[in-house]
């Protein structure tokens, strides 16, 4: 750590950082070109002299853009809160309380966690044909909770395992209930890692596609990932609209990052990571 | 005095443990009452699916058959579609006999004689003969039938007669079409009339017998196992690089950090179009760059030739899970005192040396683990092969997942799909029970 970084440290991270950064740099420059300049001889040169907001504005006239955002947005928040709810329950058990099995459990929840998801499609969507759930906001919840509760698990114990036993014997020895415990000392020190945790399971609850993309076929409850996927013009695909719509999802995301890196890298290390 | 000691210390201590007993059970029954929500959505949602797969890759499984679209392991009439075409097809045979002569005649009357014969059959069982009337009637006031009502029970022999009375007439219907008034009538109810037969589709482990020969099964294994072993060795290492060059302190960390926190953050769906529009034998800029410095003869054989494919898959993976892998060892490498280098510096340990006899060892559980979730996520691949290739040229990028997708949601055949699913699952089994083994318990104890 007090190793000094050097001038050339700096023209290798600057090189870095553009490598990473360099498709969506590429894909923003091709975004506000006019279509024309997508093909031929100009595809390859990044700037235009004919900037334009065209491809922007069609995917929201000539595609359903708004009604994908809005879906993705219902189903991840509606699975982020019921996901974390459930699962701080169970972790708060796993982490703070003593009884047999836990690392059963625990055990459980990982091995859930690693499950192909093809290997639980074929019965869920036949389920959830029969129940007339398909096509519907609850037929993509219900899924989502195969992995975002074992991950919301997994994150909140190591969370809550971090947080001072002392506090919870010094609560006890003033007489407060377990439930007491929980909710006046346990959770407003555990906000933190539930905020950091629901910032986990949205993203990946937001980026989900095996399931969105065989449980809601209709177009008015589609999601983000494949609404974009399924993208495609009559003959060709419409690149324009592609890069644009590209665009749109990522700058929100770039944003989070950019707010919560601290939190996304601390919740992504831990459980991975011995302290 | 000692006898009189002896009761009175005792108390207290009874009267302890019995409190540290009843605190330890009432922390018992919290514990599992709080873990109670969780595990039991946990074996609805995600634990019994698996043995659901398991079950339906049993049998002969086709939504788009109706014969076949749930799995049965008796003999069944659907006695809906049977009312639905039984009354029109002896009615129209009666039209037809009317109309018949000579041979003919005989020929239609013996089949309505067959068909009537075993309705009785079918009649004469007390509980379907009243199922059968509440049906009929229900039919005839269009009232609406639930699967409970129209699909019931029947009895095996009763069952083949049934099917071989209605395949025979069929049969011999379409022999007699020349000389029938409307043949398309008596022809096509008799062919709805099979439907309403529902033999047993259970097939044992036939769908693996036939995949495990199935060349095309074996061909996705292999792409799986190559993308899989190629992209994750080549994140490992690169990660591996570039988590040593940045565990420093530098101007710009958090930047940097966020930077490379973007292509794990976006969805792979999207991702992988973008890659799809920088890898086009067209327009892309990615395809072009590779093929001026000789990586490919043209642009268009990026997504055109199977290693070319496949090529762009691993390296579309490997920029967006790189990032990934570099966090998870930074992490590790940060816990790794900084002493122990001085400590080798003093003792004159080489750069190189000091990586081999304390990096690695010590970091050995955290690159443990970041394989072990890279190799699953990337044994389980499907959006970015989807998107991006959908499992072509000519098969070459199809995995293991993509082939089980197509199978299940193509060739509508959910029973070989679930087979291959569970295929998929033992997999995963496989390789984790591998690096558990490796890893021991370290990662479910107690941190």
């Amino acid at each position: 750590m007090n190793k000094k970084a050097g001038p050339m440290f700096y023209v290798f991270l600057t090189l870095f950082v553009f490598l990473v950064m360099f498709p969506f740099l590429w894909v923003l420059a091709s975004s506000i070109k006019p279509v024309a300049e997508l093909f031929g001889d100009r595809a390859f040169i990044p700037f235009t002299n004919n900037m334009t907001g065209e491809n922007y504005e069609s995917v929201f006239v000539n595609y359903p853009f708004l009604k994908y955002l809005w879906n993705s947005l219902v189903v991840s928040t509606i699975t982020t809160v019921y996901a974390v709810l459930v699962a701080s329950f169970a972790a708060y058990a796993i982490a703070r309380l003593n009884f047999k099995g836990k690392t059963v459990i625990l055990g459980l929840v990982l091995s859930v966690s690693m499950f192909p998801q093809i290997a639980t499609i074929s019965p869920i969507y036949i389920v959830l044909k029969n129940l007339g759930l398909t096509n519907s906001y609850l037929g993509l919840i219900i899924p989502y909770t195969t992995f975002t509760l074992p991950l919301s698990i997994w994150l909140l114990v190591t969370f809550f395992r971090k947080i001072p036993f002392d506090l919870e014997e010094a609560a006890k020895m003033d007489g407060a209930s377990p439930m007491q415990t929980y909710w006046r000392v346990i959770l407003p020190l555990a906000i933190p890692g539930i905020f950091t945790t629901a910032i986990l399971v949205f993203i990946s609850a937001w980026n989900e596609f095996l399931f969105a993309l065989t449980i809601n076929t209709d177009d008015e409850f589609k999601t983000v990932p494949v609404g974009i996927a399924m993208f495609e013009g009559q003959f060709t695909i419409p690149w324009g609209e592609v890069t644009a719509a590209t665009v749109i999802v990522t700058v929100p995301l770039v944003i989070m990052v950019l707010l919560f890196q601290r939190r996304i890298v601390s919740g992504l290390t831990s459980g991975a990571v011995k302290e | 005095m000692k006898p009189d000691l002896m009761p009175n210390n005792q108390k207290p201590i009874a009267a302890k443990t019995k409190q540290k007993a009843k605190k330890k059970s009432s922390d018992r029954s919290l514990g599992y009452m709080l873990i109670a929500p969780s595990m039991i959505l946990i074996l609805i949602i995600a634990i019994w699916p698996v043995f659901q797969s398991f079950y339906y890759s049993m049998f002969d499984l086709r939504l788009n058959n109706p014969a076949k679209s749930e799995a049965y392991v008796s003999y069944k009439v659907n006695l809906q579609t049977y009312l639905d075409n039984y009354p029109f097809l002896i009615s129209s045979l009666e039209d037809e006999v009317d109309e018949a002569t000579g041979k003919t005649k005989t020929e239609l009357e013996a089949i309505k004689t067959n068909l009537e014969k075993v309705d009785a059959e079918l009649k004469s069982d007390g509980e379907l003969s009243s199922k059968y009337d509440e049906i009929d009637e229900k039919l005839t006031v269009m009232e609406p039938i639930s699967e409970e009502l129209a699909v019931s029970d029947l009895d095996k022999e009763v069952a083949l007669d049934l099917e071989k009375a209605v395949t025979d007439s069929s049969e011999r219907l379409r022999e007699l079409k020349g000389e029938l008034q409307n043949p398309e009538d008596v022809i096509g109810l008799s062919a709805s009339l099979k439907d309403s037969v529902i033999t047993p589709n259970f097939i044992g482990l036939k769908h693996y017998k036939e995949n495990l020969t199935d060349s095309r099964m074996w061909k996705a294994i292999q792409n799986t196992t190559v993308f899989t072993i190629i992209s994750v060795f080549a994140e490992l290492v690169i990660g591996l690089a570039i988590a040593l060059l940045i565990n420093k302190a530098f101007f710009g960390r958090g930047l940097v950090r966020a930077t490379i926190l973007i292509p794990w953050a976006i969805p792979t769906a999207v991702s992988a179009f973008m890659w799809k529009y920088l890898y086009d034998g067209q327009n892309g800029i990615v395809a072009k760059a590779f093929a001026e410095i000789g990586l490919f003869d043209q642009m268009t054989d990026m997504l055109t030739t199977s290693t070319g494919a496949m090529f762009a898959v691993i390296f579309a993976d490997v920029w967006k899970t790189t990032p990934y892998m570099a966090l998870l060892l930074l992490a590790g490498l940060q816990t790794i005192p900084s002493s122990l280098y001085e400590a080798a510096a003093i003792d004159g340990a080489s750069k190189w040396k000091q990586f081999l006899k304390i990096t690695l060892p010590l970091l050995k559980s955290s690159i443990l683990v970041a394989l072990l979730f890279r190799t699953l996520d990337a044994f389980r691949v499907f959006d970015l092969i989807y998107v991006l290739t959908g499992g072509g040229p000519a098969n070459s990028t199809e995995t293991i997942s993509i082939l089980a997708y197509k199978v299940m949601f193509a060739q509508t055949n959910f029973g070989e799909g679930s087979a291959l699913s569970v295929i998929v699952f033992v997999c995963v089994a496989i390789i984790s029970m591998i690096y558990i083994k490796f890893l021991g318990r370290d990662l479910l104890n107690d941190r």
